[in-house]
């Protein structure tokens, strides 16, 4: 048996469990989402209504706007902020400064505890923290006199994105960092030093040497983090439930909704179906970008 | 080798006597969903005692879970065998196959001082006339005022109408700078601003669902009515008597209401008496010796007069069960009057005989004169439309108005169009 054969043979269970947990449900959820099954007739199954779930749903307005929160807020500049952040903290992290005054475990460490914390726990403690009658934050914000009046952080359609945005980015930062910090460990010193001694500063090495270095880092990263929270449902309804109204409702909310408060599951389906359609252009721009370099080069 | 013989059969005798036991155990689960979680498993106990052989699981969840989560096990030939609903679910679960029919065990095995002792029967009965459920415990709302504030803010009388409520909880706001009326207006898929909606519309006339003159259900309320209610909890918000913050409070638990009247910052709250009890609790705990300025009352009136819903829990038994006798029993038990009163105290009796030996006492008066003036939720529970998909519907259309993402006009046809929809 050549190499050839032998790497996808030892694939095959894989792909079975694919086929199996992945495969199967998908075409299942697909059969849904052209019934009107309900939850309350689960036993009974629904009654195939072709595409009537899709029709409704994409020329519903409301929809638009629940796409808008997914792909502008939750996704973009929740993974855009993430990105840009990290980066920065890595680059603190990494930086002789902290290296110089023995701060390097002691931050890492610190580093840690957000990502060690389950994201429901994140989100009671940061809506205590954010709190509009009793919030540390708003108590801390009035004795310094900034504000006169408490924000409602969760409430006030001028605050609820960054606020939430803010928890996700809280949470999850550490993860992106530490990535990024193994990236930035990766890199030769022997190409900084011979930037150096070509004459180019703090700013031009960054932008000439690191950044290239750990730009497939950036790439996987920022896929990775768009398939988690494109998906994401836990931030948003256990800070927000979608409300008020639905002014943070996002497809994985939406899904929860029709399917488990208006028991049409059917539509939800359809949801669903949608949803994965549009993930699936990220997987193959992940596959494009990642997958396919690393099969070569096994292959 | 034969020292090791004899401890040896002692111990397989042992062991097969424990298994043997172990397999004459009759084990089954009770899904409880309110916070008396040890005061149940005390309960349970005391099942497990009177029935040797019975072994009883308590299983807990949230209310807000609840319902979704059953539907689902149930579907699948799981879930727990005796399982707490709410009063408006039985009809549902019944039509979906998910809870048993217990005609039999009422006319063979009659419970307490029989069915009809019970209150609220009618929301146990399915569209195919069987009964899916026991009333267990009934309850209200009712309005709780602080003294001290009203007095500070120099209200002299209850109010009475709604623009009462409204003059007082401004008043107070002014005068003392405490909050008002705060009541939680979050819109995610709670059950908040859905009550306070009704309470509104039925004490001023009109209702959500109403009984259609051809025997059907049809909607019994105009975009007009819809919109004076949504102006009328919004203005709270908009004079600051309400803070803006109670937008994202979606739980009548919510520690910001109990935390807000137990130390004083809020004057009024609507909520029902178990909230009231903790909050009453809280405030004795802190302040030892002092009388709690606490008085309740019923809910301000239209022309109608004061009405709320008649709210309650019931039992059920899964219609996948094993055990189904054992699971009546346990329904049986948990109906007893005692059990009540020793295990779930804070919870009213559902049962006409027990409830009128209650001694409310001054401080609980406002919800025993409410539970006369409460309604059946009626209509909106025999009718096609599901009443969690209504009041999810009720309080995203109010949120929305509230916060200016729609008209007043626009959120409140979306929301009487999406109950038309449901009642086709």
């Amino acid at each position: 048996m050549g190499e050839r054969m032998f790497v996808p043979l030892m694939l095959a269970p894989i792909f079975f469990f694919l086929i199996f947990f992945y495969g199967y449900p998908t075409l299942f959820n697909f059969y849904n989402s052209l019934t009107d099954l309900s939850l309350l007739g689960l036993k009974q199954g629904g009654a195939f209504i072709g595409l009537r779930n899709y029709v409704e749903l994409l020329s519903s307005k409301d929809f638009y706007r629940v796409l808008w929160n997914t792909l502008f807020w939750l996704t973009a500049v929740s993974v855009a902020l993430r990105i840009v952040l990290g980066l920065l903290l890595a680059l603190l992290l990494n930086s002789a400064t902290l290296r110089h005054y023995r701060l390097t475990t002691a931050s890492r460490l610190v580093l840690l505890v957000p990502w060690a914390t389950p994201p429901i726990v994140a989100v009671v403690v940061w809506r205590w923290l954010l709190d509009g009658r009793q919030g540390v934050i708003n108590k801390a914000l009035e004795g310094l006199g900034l504000i006169d009046t408490p924000i409602a952080f969760l409430a006030n359609v001028d605050t609820i994105w960054p606020a939430l945005i803010t928890i996700i980015a809280w949470n999850t930062l550490p993860l992106v960092t530490l990535t990024f910090l193994a990236g930035l460990q990766s890199v030769p010193p022997e190409l900084h030093e011979a930037a150096e001694m070509d004459g180019a500063n703090a700013i031009n090495r960054f932008f000439h040497v690191t950044l290239p270095h750990l730009m497939p880092t950036v790439v996987v990263m920022t896929l990775l983090l768009i398939f988690w929270t494109f998906n994401n449902f836990v931030y948003i309804w256990l800070a927000t439930g979608a409300g008020p109204g639905l002014f943070t409702n996002v497809l994985a909310t939406e899904i929860y909704i029709k399917g488990f408060i208006d028991f049409e599951l059917g539509f939800s389906s359809a949801v669903g179906m949608v949803m994965a359609a549009m993930m699936a252009v990220f997987g193959i721009l992940y596959f494009r970008f990642v997958a396919l370099r690393e099969f070569r080069e096994i292959l | 080798m034969k020292k090791y013989v004899g401890p040896l059969i002692t111990m397989l005798a042992v062991s097969t006597a424990s298994a043997t036991a172990a397999a004459q155990d009759i084990n089954i689960s009770f899904r409880f969903n309110d916070p008396e979680s040890q005061e149940m498993r005390a309960a349970l106990d005391q099942f497990e005692a009177e029935n040797p052989g019975v072994k009883v699981e308590l299983q807990t969840i949230a209310w807000g879970e609840s319902r979704a989560q059953f539907l689902r096990e149930a579907a699948v030939g799981e879930g727990p065998d005796v399982v707490h609903i709410a009063f408006v679910w039985p009809r549902d679960m019944g039509a979906a196959g998910a809870l048993l029919p217990l005609n039999d065990f009422l006319d063979n095995q009659p419970i307490q001082n029989g069915f009809d002792d019970f209150i609220a029967t009618e929301l146990a009965v399915g569209a195919d006339g069987n009964i899916y459920g026991v009333p267990w415990t009934t309850d209200t709302w009712a309005m709780v005022y602080r003294t001290d504030l009203l007095e500070q803010a120099g209200v002299t009388e209850i109010p009475g109408t709604w623009d009462a409520l409204r003059d007082a909880s401004r008043k107070i706001h002014e005068e003392t700078g405490k909050v008002g009326f705060g009541f939680p207006a979050g819109s995610a898929s709670s059950n908040t601003l859905w009550f306070l909606a009704n309470y509104y519309w039925w004490s001023n006339g009109p209702a959500l669902v109403v009984e259609s003159d051809g025997g059907g259900f049809e909607t019994g309320i105009t975009v007009d009515q819809i919109v004076e209610a949504m102006q009328y909890y919004h203005s709270y918000l908009q004079e600051g008597h309400n803070p803006e913050a109670m937008l994202g409070v979606n739980s009548w638990f919510d520690p910001s209401i109990l935390e807000g009247l137990t130390n004083g910052e809020q004057a009024i709250g609507i909520m029902p008496p178990q909230q009231f009890k903790q909050i009453l609790a809280s405030f004795e705990e802190r302040n030892p010796g002092v009388e709690p300025p606490f008085v309740t009352a019923t809910t301000p009136g239209g022309p109608e007069g004061p009405k709320t819903h008649l709210g309650g829990r019931m039992l059920g038994i899964n219609s996948n069960t094993e055990h189904p006798e054992i699971a009546w029993k346990l329904v049986e038990f948990m109906t007893r009057q005692e059990v009540l009163v020793e295990y779930y105290g804070n919870q009213f009796p559902a049962q006409k005989t027990p409830l009128q030996s209650i001694e409310f006492g001054p401080a609980l008066g406002g919800f025993a004169e409410q539970l006369t003036l409460a309604r059946s939720w009626g209509a909106y529970s025999d009718g096609p439309a599901q009443i969690g998909s209504m009041w999810d519907d009720t309080g995203r259309a109010f949120g929305s108005a509230f916060i200016g993402e729609k008209s007043y006009e626009e959120a409140a046809t979306e929301l009487l169009q999406s109950v038309e929809d449901q009642l086709k």
